[in-house]
This record gives structure tokens, sequence and C-alpha cells, in this order.
């Protein structure tokens, strides 16, 4: 009370403090049925997910997590800006919460959107320790809605996260069941004819790589705030209202693309921070990011929410309804994904010198290959094709049959020809990046300071992954100066599709807007494509910066990032003069 | 909410509300398990199976591998054996422990002891070999060996998977032996020693745990080692039918 | 004429085709449901002041009688470019189609407005010059005399792609 009152009294000066509340999280081990499974696994207050904290933007907040399991834990509230102490990154932030022990937590909450939390520690977080954030504006949402939802994607599996790492790293491909078979090679060899597949199968055999390495982890159930596709977690809604739904993807390894047949969903807000509306059929939300759109069903039926993995392995479904127990038509899968040569384009700076030798990754085969794969196209598809021409188009979805949209199924934040590329089930709008524009700058516009080129490696043979070929236990820390702005350069040198996260400072991803690049704090990078991102230098402190892919995570492609100088240092280097001062 | 006043304000609540937050905290190093060479185990039967001979004969036998290890180095202890069930004794009986490290993209180096415990005179072997997957998807294992005797082999052993389905997968293998000099006593001569070719037809029941199959397996030894064998009344030349299943813990 | 001069061209008069399309259930027939038509500034009876933020109106609802003409003044306090459009669901819904080629084809960019777009010369124009639509940059400022001849669902509502979705409308309410 006394904090309050003392709160209150101090916000007559800063207004930005104006209210406290205090929060309690147990973090114990739980039961999770998935509809499919049943497992044991780990949750907030006796659950998984856990709870949804509702925030208030200005308040100041006391979350109290008591650590109920056998071993260490930690909370990431991720998304959030904050002193570093409170990030919650054992090793990096703090020391962790021992068994048995309560961890306050403190911070003020200086912002507002979706966001989410989740253990740092271990592999916890896939085994079920994470939940939703939802902060409300200090002033009103620059958009309109009658109601809301959260909705939590996951990728429940059936084996704990230290068995999934191990037989990662056993067999890299141990949960990899969409690679070719014999039969897709019969149906090739009639859809390109003979010497094209053999030629395709040599150049990819010869990489030692995978066009079926979509996703490392399949078998898993999609599971929606809880519930899995046949337990149908259900959102009531009256027809004409306009629901906010807060997209949340806490997913240990998976991608989604996400529709709801029947409505068009307007994104008003990338990873907490609003954008300008943008109406799409279907958007993909990488692992850790969120996306906010506002929907409208205007007639007295249900539509379903359908999230269908990235490698198409799985899916989670859910249900808006006028009414309990309603459901509509859930759609099938689409065919699995496949890699093209472009999206080894990365992979140039591969270490060739194997024993071995390394004799059919040369430019011209390739060359040769897309073309190949060019004449088993339908041509009468291609007409409309306008200024993109031959070369920005997607061979391989045009190869699997898949609806062209208007201009062609291409992306600048894929490679050229990627197997990657979105395209809307309805042939209608799916989100890029590229569509992404803050609603309101954050920060004044300035040229970076710096750049510092990050590449992202690995190898998915030994399933080792790392940042510039060091894997973070060999690896120093990154250095950032207080005040600086750092632009980042990542280039995807491997053939998976990385979420970066930078915790505690915000990453601006560059789409090429300025000032209205959006601000996230999660970006992903798709094989064989460099991304830019531009970063304000201004909370002091130490912090990680990883892919938010747990097993890659996991295995290395993590670091430390240190922020020299700023109000701390200048705080500690003052009481070291003072110090000095005392005893001279 | 304008960023600059935010963070001020930040700082202002810093400086003011929380003294008691430690501003001053030492900066620690990262000493947790992440921050540690990641420790993996494994074990993985190739092949434990029953196999049955065109001659009646009955056999155990099993190719197997425990390992622990960080990406760096592991520690793997090899394991390949032959039962035979009606004279209950070790046709073959073949330990291995070896250090294996990375010396490239796709293959290890390894190095370590063999040892020959079978009936009959026992023989204790130095070892080097690589193994790693070579391009068109093949998994090589190549070994030479040194014996205590100061005789010298080299095996080679070869595996490629055709996928019928996602786990229906038919499996070739091939294991040849060669010597660079006689050892007579475990009936082995100079040259191509012996080959064993396999082909087995396994479906994964349980995720990669536990894959059944049937096959079938050639085994033959040429040249001198042909003649030892067949002086001592045995077969230079045996096929079986195997049922077994591929394990891997 | 150069190659994207011929794009827009054609795209103005898709545009316009678009308009007249959209535009039928409106004018001087006074007939049924439409947003109402411009009116004369001596009728007008008082004033109603609507601001542009973005994405929303403030206020977002503004009551008047059946056949009431009222002197709307629009400011723009975002820093996004709006649309102040007066009519049913269905004509807006008509209006987002053109403006989103409005936007694909950069005559509105975020905050910017280009009217020199707009001007194609050839007789071919995609000013905005519909009566019932105002585009305003930001910090711009007009004022219309608006006679609300129906009754029924009429909104005003910004049809900037992603706005009106957004939740950038305010109801009209008949009194």
């Amino acid at each position: 009370m006394k904090t309050a009152f003392l709160a209150g009294a101090l916000s007559l000066l800063l207004p930005v403090i104006g209210l406290a509340g205090e929060y309690n999280l147990t973090v114990d081990r739980v039961e999770i049925d998935t509809g499919d499974f049943v497992k044991t696994g780990i949750g907030y207050n006796g659950k998984s997910p856990g709870p949804v904290l509702r925030f208030k933007e200005g308040e100041k907040v006391s979350i109290n997590v008591t650590n109920n399991l056998e071993e260490m834990t930690s909370i990431h509230w991720h998304g959030l800006i904050l002193p570093f102490e409170q990030d919650g990154v054992p090793g990096i932030s703090f020391p962790g919460i021992k068994p048995g022990q309560t961890f306050t937590y403190n911070f003020p909450i200086t912002q507002s959107g979706t966001y989410w939390f989740h253990s740092h520690s271990g592999f916890q977080e896939p085994d079920g320790a994470y939940g939703a954030i939802v902060i409300e504006p200090e002033g009103r949402e620059p958009f309109r809605y009658d109601r809301e939802y959260v909705v939590q994607l996951t990728d429940k599996h059936p084996h704990s996260g230290d068995r999934i790492m191990r037989n990662l790293k056993m067999m890299p491909d141990y949960y990899n069941r969409e690679q070719q078979t014999v039969g897709e090679f019969f149906s090739d060899v009639s859809a390109q004819g003979f010497m094209n597949t053999v030629k395709d199968r040599l150049a990819w055999g010869g990489m030692r790589m995978m066009k079926a390495d979509v996703e490392d982890l399949q078998g898993f159930t999609g599971l929606i705030n809880g519930k899995g596709p046949d337990q149908n977690w259900t959102g009531l809604f009256q027809p004409g209202e306009r629901i906010r739904l807060r997209f949340i993807n806490s997913s240990a390894m998976t991608y989604f693309d996400v529709r709801i047949p029947g409505l068009d969903m307007t994104v008003v807000q990338a990873d907490g921070n609003n954008v300008q509306p943008v109406s799409v059929d279907e958007f993909r939300i990488g692992v850790a990011e969120t996306y906010d759109v506002i929907v409208r069903p205007r007639d007295e039926k249900a539509y379903t929410i359908f999230a269908e993995s990235m490698g198409r392995s799985g899916y989670a479904r859910a249900t808006l309804a006028p009414r309990d127990g309603m459901e509509a038509p859930v759609p099938e899968l689409s065919k699995p994904a496949r890699l093209t040569m472009a999206d080894m384009g990365g992979m140039h700076g591969m270490d060739h010198s194997g024993m071995e030798g390394m004799e059919s990754m040369d430019h011209s085969t390739m060359g040769e290959m897309d073309h190949s794969e060019m004449k088993g196209m339908d041509h009468a598809g291609m007409q409309d094709m306008d200024r993109s021409g031959m070369k920005g188009m997607d061979h391989s979805a045009m190869g699997h049959g898949s609806e062209m949209s208007a201009g062609g199924a291409s992306d600048p934040f894929y490679a050229e020809g990627s197997g990657l590329v979105p395209t809307a089930a309805n042939g209608g709008k799916f989100l890029s990046y590229a569509d992404l524009k803050a609603q309101k700058p954050l920060y004044d516009e300035r040229e970076a300071t710096r750049e510092i080129e990050l590449r992202l490696t690995g190898n998915m043979e030994r399933y080792t992954w790392s940042i510039n070929g060091v894997k973070y236990e060999d690896a120093d820390p990154i250095r950032l100066q207080y005040g600086e702005r750092v632009r980042f350069k990542f280039v995807n040198e491997t053939m998976m599709t990385h979420p970066m996260h930078l915790h505690g400072m915000w990453s601006m991803l560059d789409v090429g807007a300025g000032q209205f690049n959006p601000v996230k704090h999660t970006i992903s990078v798709q094989p064989g494509t460099t991304v830019y991102m531009e970063t304000e230098v201004d909370e002091p402190g130490q912090w990680a910066f990883h892919c938010h892919l747990s097993y890659h995570a996991a295995a290395g492609m993590f670091r430390k990032v240190i922020v020299e100088g700023g109000p701390e240092s200048a705080q500690a280097a003052e009481a070291d003069t003072e110090k000095a001062g005392g005893e001279a | 909410m304008s960023r600059g006043i935010s963070l001020i304000a930040f700082v202002v609540l810093g400086l003011g509300l929380m003294p008691a937050m430690s501003f001053a905290q030492e900066r620690m190093d990262d000493t947790t398990a992440r921050k540690m060479p990641l420790k993996i185990w494994g074990v993985q039967f190739e092949e434990f199976e029953y196999r049955y001979s065109d001659d009646d004969e009955e056999l155990g036998s099993w190719d197997g591998d425990i390992f622990y290890g960080t990406d760096d180095l592991k520690v793997r202890w090899l394991t390949k054996g032959e039962y035979a069930v009606d004279e209950q004794a070790y046709e073959k009986l073949e330990n291995q422990l070896v250090g294996q490290m990375p010396v490239s993209d796709f293959f290890d180096a390894k190095a370590g002891v063999r040892f020959d415990t079978p009936e009959g005179p026992d023989r204790t072997y130095g070892v080097v070999g690589i193994t790693g997957l070579a391009p068109q998807w093949f998994e090589i294992d190549a070994n030479l060996y040194v014996s205590e005797e100061g005789d010298t082999s080299a095996e080679l052993d070869a595996e490629y998977e055709l996928l019928l389905t996602n786990r229906l997968i038919l499996a070739a293998a091939l294991d040849a032996t060669v010597a660079f000099s006689e050892d007579r006593e475990i009936g082995v001569g100079k040259g191509l020693v012996s080959t064993e070719t396999g082909l087995r037809l396994s479906y994964d029941l349980i995720d990669r745990s536990f894959s059944p199959y049937i096959g079938v397996v050639h085994e033959r030894k040429y040249g001198d080692s042909e003649d030892f064998v067949r002086a001592e009344g045995g077969d230079a030349e045996s096929w079986f039918a195997v049922l077994g299943a591929r394990l891997s813990f | 004429m150069s190659a994207p001069r011929i794009v827009i061209a054609t795209l103005a008069m898709s545009v316009a085709t678009i308009a007249m399309g959209a535009g039928s259930h409106q004018g001087g027939h006074g007939h049924g449901v439409s947003g109402g038509k411009p009116g004369e500034a001596s009728e007008a009876t008082r004033t109603i002041n609507i601001n542009m933020h973005d994405n929303y109106y403030e206020p977002e609802s503004i009551d008047v009688k059946a056949g009431e003409t009222v002197r709307l003044v629009v400011s723009n306090k975002g820093s996004l470019v709006h649309e102040f459009n007066i009519g049913t669901p269905d004509m807006h819904e008509a209006r987002q189609a053109e403006m989103t080629m409005l936007v694909q084809h950069g005559v509105i960019q975020g905050g910017t407005l280009n009217r020199g777009m707009m001007e194609m010369g050839n007789g071919h124009s995609m000013k905005q010059d519909d009566p019932n639509s105002m585009l305003l940059e930001p910090g711009g400022s007009r004022e219309v005399v608006w006679k609300f001849t129906g009754s029924g669902d009429i909104e005003f509502a910004c049809n900037v792609p992603g706005h009106y979705q957004a939740g950038m409308y305010g109801d009209v309410n008949f009194n």
C-alpha cells in the first residue's frame, strides 16, 4: 500500500507511473492434453499455456514467480522494454530462479500491445512454459473493435525438448517425414522428364541437402490457446462485430500460415507495435512473432481459424462462432513445401574444401535446373505476368500447381524463385514484410552509425547452428555503444528460416519505408536472403540475441550483446569517482 | 508516445524509484549450460537381427554403437557380432572404442582400438578411420587396422537408403574387407578377404526408435581367405534370410 | 505519351467507370438510401467539426435530422492521408477498390498525396472531386456543406486501404 501511495504521490510529477500492480505466477509440472496425446510438461499457475497477463501502459508491475520445479527456471518477457536485470535470461540478466525460490520481477510498463512470456531455461518453453501478455495503451487504440481474443499458437510435440534435441543431433532428419520418396521421383519424371529429374536429384544429392528440409520438427499437434484441432478452441461473436485477434506464435520450431476462410483480416499491429492497417487473406507468422488483426464476421455462422505449418506437416485450428458448438469446414493441408536452388543461394560461402570434394555445385548446373523446372510448367498461367517477368516467378510454386496471384508469387523477403514464397489459399493477398509500415515512427530518422554483419550459418547434417560460423559457446559478446544506431545485416547462408530476436531493444526492419519501417522484436530471415534491421541502442546492460527456434538457439545460434556506456555505467562511474575521492 | 520522453522518464524512474535494484550490479558472465558445449549421447543399432542361412545355420547378429560427447569430440563404442545359435558360440565378436572428431562438413575422423574376441585367437588392433556422408547420400565408414601382430587391413562400409515411402525404407549395405598381409591364425589371406552385402526392408514403427525389417544378406570370402575357410570345412559363401529391427534410443 | 502515363490514363478511365458505377445511387434523385448531397451554404444551420486521426475519427458519430443541411469542417490531425466520404457501407466498399488502385499507383503514399499524378492531360483525370469524398493530407482542412437527404445506414468513412477495416468510420444518426 505504501508503495502504491508513494507511486500515487509521485504520479503528480511523473504521470508515467500512475499505477502499480502485483501479479503471482507459479511454475509447475502440468499435464498437457492435445486431443492427440497427453504428456507432462511445464506450465504457469497449473496450466499450459499460462494465464494472459493484462497490464496497462504506465503501470509499474511487480511479478512474484515461484518455482515449483526440481530444476532452475526463469521467465523472459518477450518484447518488453525493461531494465536488463528484469529480462529473465539466466547467465545474462540474472542467475535464474532456484527450485522452491520466489523471485520478484519489478519493472515499469512503457509500451502497449500484444506480447508473450516464456521460460528461458533449457527446453522449458517447448515443454509448455509460455503465456500471453496484453498491454492496454494509455490513450485510445488507433483502431476500433468490439471484442478481442488472444490466439496463441504452439507446436506441441509428444517428445520432451531434451529428447528432441538429442534426436536431432543424432539424426538431423529424425522428425522429417516429408522427404522425397521413390513415388515423388516418378511423379517428377512424368512432370519434368527423366533426365531433368535425375539431374535435379543429383544436384541436391551432390550438396547433401534436402529439398524437403523445411521443418526440422514434425509430428507435432498445433494448439491454439492450448487446444488441439479436435478440441477446437472457440471465440464467440455477434454478427457485425469487429473482433481483434491477437495472434502469438509461441512455437518451438513452427511457422504457421494463418487464414480464416470467408473473412478478410486487417493487420493493425505486428510484434506489439501498431502498423498502418493492411487487409490480407492470409499471413505467415514466424516463431515468436505476434500479429494483431481485426476481422468483421457479418454472418450468423461459424468461421474456421486455420493455421497450417510452413512445411505443411501439421496445423492448428480454432473457430469463431456466434454460439458454442458451431463449426465450419476445416480445409485440407496443402502439399508439402519444397526448397529450390534459390533457397540454397546463400550457401555459396560454404566451405567446399571437404576431403571428398564437392563437384556438382556450380552455377551453370543450377541455371540449367531452373530452366528444366520451367519446362514442366503450365504456360497458360503465365500470360498475365507483368513487370517481374520470368525471373521473378516462383518456379516451385508453379510446379506444385498453386494458384498464381495477379502479380505472380514473389516477395522481396524471399529468395527469387524460392520454394517457400507463400501464396494465399484463395488466390488473394498474402501479407509480406514489405506491407508492414509503422503507424507512427518510434524514433527520429537518422543514419545508422555503423553496420554489423551477422551471417546465419550452420550445418544441417551435424545440426550445428551458429552466427558467423561460431557457436555461442565459442563466441565473444557483440559490443554496442549506448547511443549509437546500429544497422544489422543478416545474411542467411543456411537453408532454414531463422527468426532472429534481439532482447531489450527494438528491431526496425528495413522494408524501404524510412522512418515508417516497422518496429519489431523478431525478424525472420529466409534462406538465401539478406535482411537489414536497425536498432537504436538505448538500453544499457547485457542482452540475449538469438534465433528463436528453440533447437537452433540451443545448438549455438545465440549471442550475448553488451551495451557499453549509458546511464547505468555513468552512474557507476560517478560512484567510482566518489569512492576514489573519498579515499584520496 | 515519444520515445525520448519515455527514455528520460525511465532514467528518472531508475534513479528515483528503484535504488534498491542495485544498478551497479556486476555484469555477470554466462556460466549456464547454454554457454557450455552441448553434450549428447545416443545408442543406435543399424542391425539387430536373426539370420537363417541357406544351409540351415541360425545366427544372432548385431551391429551398433553407443556414443557420448560434443560436436567437437565424441567417444564411441562400436560393437558387432555374430552368435551361432546351435554351437552356442560367437562366430564374430568385435568391439571398438574410438574417439571421433569432425574434419570436414560431412566427415569425422576416428582413432582408437579394436578388440576381436570370438572363439579362437583374440586380436587387438589400432584403428584409424573416417565416417560420414558422401555425395548422393551414401553413408561411408572406412577404417584402417593394424593388429598387434603387425598385420594391416582395411574395411569399407557403405549404406544407401531408398525411401519407398517416408516410413518404408529399403536399405542397401556393403561391407568389404581387404588385408595387406596374411594372418593365417584367424583365416585371413592377403587381398580381398570378404564381403557382406545386405538388403533390408524396414518400417519405422515407433518414430525412428524401433523399425522392424526383413531382408537378405550375402556373405562371401575370396582368394586365400576362401581357401582357408574351405580347408577348415567352412562355407566360403552363404545366403541368409534376416529378420530384425533397427533400434535407436 | 510515355508508358507509365498510358497505364495511369487507363487507370483513370477505369477509376472513372467504377466511380460512376458506385455513384449511381447518389446524385439528384434523392430517393432511397444515399449519403445525401452537397447543400447550399445559406441553408446550413450549424457547423460540425470532425477531426481525422491515424486511423479514426473524432467524434465517431454525429447526430443530424433528416433533410438537415450542415457545414462539416474536416481536419486531418494525423500523419497519413485520409478520406472523408459519406455513404452507405456498400458505397464505401466500392470506393475501397478505387482507393486501392490509387495506393498501388503511388497517388497516395503514406502521408503524401501526389496530386500531380492525377493530372494526366488528354482529358483524363484521377482528380478526386467526387462531391461526397475528400482526400486530405496531414494538416489539411476542408469544409463541405452537406444536405442529409435520406435516412438509414449512413456512415462517414475513410476508404484508404485498411483504414475503414481498422475502424476509421463514424455513424450518422438520424434523429
